[in-house]
């Protein structure tokens, strides 16, 4: 399953809306086969936050582990953020 | 060719504060009006008014530590407000020529700083609910600040042995820790520190007595103790 991050806004900062973005994706999460990747998508989003995206990325993580796949982003911000959770979270996400 | 010169009423339209604001201004000199010869109106030059509306540094800092009234263009009561207002930023800095690919940082460090400040004092502001936020992206600057309650009180919930501001502002922007625990946060400072060392951003950045300058080529992030105290955080960033 693959979803366009952009559907949530093109500037992604706040924890608020970060929370709010995880909460309106559960319904689409339960559709996720236990066999099937989630494939997040970054083209369109213009800034992403860390603080929006430890609340939405991290806990998808947490749950998800190997089978959340994040697709490439020349974003400098996407670059910066997705760096930083890293290390917050000491653990890697997986790219392809 | 004479100077055009604005009414009172149309001053305190443009810069968004009310005439006794303005009459007041002139009283105490921070904004000096014309009087006609003979006259008691007050007008204004609109050059004068396009100089004063550009201190936004003055404005913030006046407001932290004195509850000076600003224009209100540059005010945001909710985080809302300072979404809205910050995309509007992001749209002039993706034309501005060379920050093509820059812009989706310096948002970041703007959006970080700010969503810190109603994160942090989300109903727990002291006063004034909000913060100051005003931009000249042709200049570049940007500058926010907040009366909320400063990075010391609000790390001290979550680590009690912080007592000077020098250590509570060194620690939000070096350490995982949030101020909002048992939450597992706080991981926005250490990026915007992160950010600014390495691209050609400056930062001031204020909280209490503690201050950070991260300016120029060879920067090295330090938290040095000034003199003044300041209330809540302010910040001023340049690029």
């Amino acid at each position: 399953m693959k979803v366009k991050l952009e559907k949530f806004g093109t500037t992604l900062l706040s924890r608020e809306l970060g929370s709010e973005a995880f909460k309106a994706f559960q319904p689409t999460l339960l559709e996720l086969s236990p066999s099937d990747e989630l494939e997040i998508d970054f083209s369109g989003v213009l800034t992403l936050s860390p603080s929006w995206a430890d609340e939405f990325l991290s806990p998808l993580l947490e749950r998800l582990g190997e089978r959340l796949v994040l697709l490439p982003s020349d974003n400098l911000s996407v670059q910066a953020t997705l760096k930083i959770l890293q290390e917050a979270n000491k653990r890697p996400f997986k790219f392809r | 060719m004479e100077e055009k010169l604005i009414k009172i009423s149309d001053a305190a339209e443009i810069l968004g504060v009310s005439v006794d604001t303005l009459r007041r201004w002139d009283e105490n000199g921070k904004l000096t009006a014309i009087k006609k010869e003979g006259g008691t109106h007050r007008y204004y030059r609109e050059k004068d008014i396009e100089i004063f509306a550009s201190d936004l540094f003055k404005f913030a800092s006046d407001w932290i530590n004195q509850g000076e009234e600003f224009p209100s263009t540059f005010y945001c009561p909710t985080s809302a407000v300072f979404q809205a207002r910050l995309v509007k930023m992001e749209r002039l800095l993706m034309e501005k020529p060379g920050f093509e690919k820059l812009y989706s940082l310096i948002v970041l460090v703007a959006g970080e700083i700010g969503d810190n400040s109603f994160a942090h004092n989300l109903g727990k502001w002291p006063d004034t609910q909000g913060i100051f936020f005003g931009y000249d992206v042709k200049k570049g600057v940007i500058v926010l600040a907040d009366r909320g309650l400063g990075i010391l009180e609000t790390l001290r919930r979550v680590r009690a042995d912080l007592s000077t501001h020098v250590k509570a502002v060194e620690v939000a922007f070096t350490e995982f820790l949030s101020g909002r625990a048992p939450e597992k946060r706080g991981n926005g400072l250490k990026l915007v520190r992160e950010v600014v060392l390495a691209q050609p951003i400056d930062l001031f950045f204020t909280s209490g007595d503690a201050e950070i300058y991260l300016k120029g080529a060879n920067k090295s992030f330090r938290v040095t103790r000034g003199p003044n105290v300041v209330r809540g955080c302010m910040a001023k960033i340049n690029f």
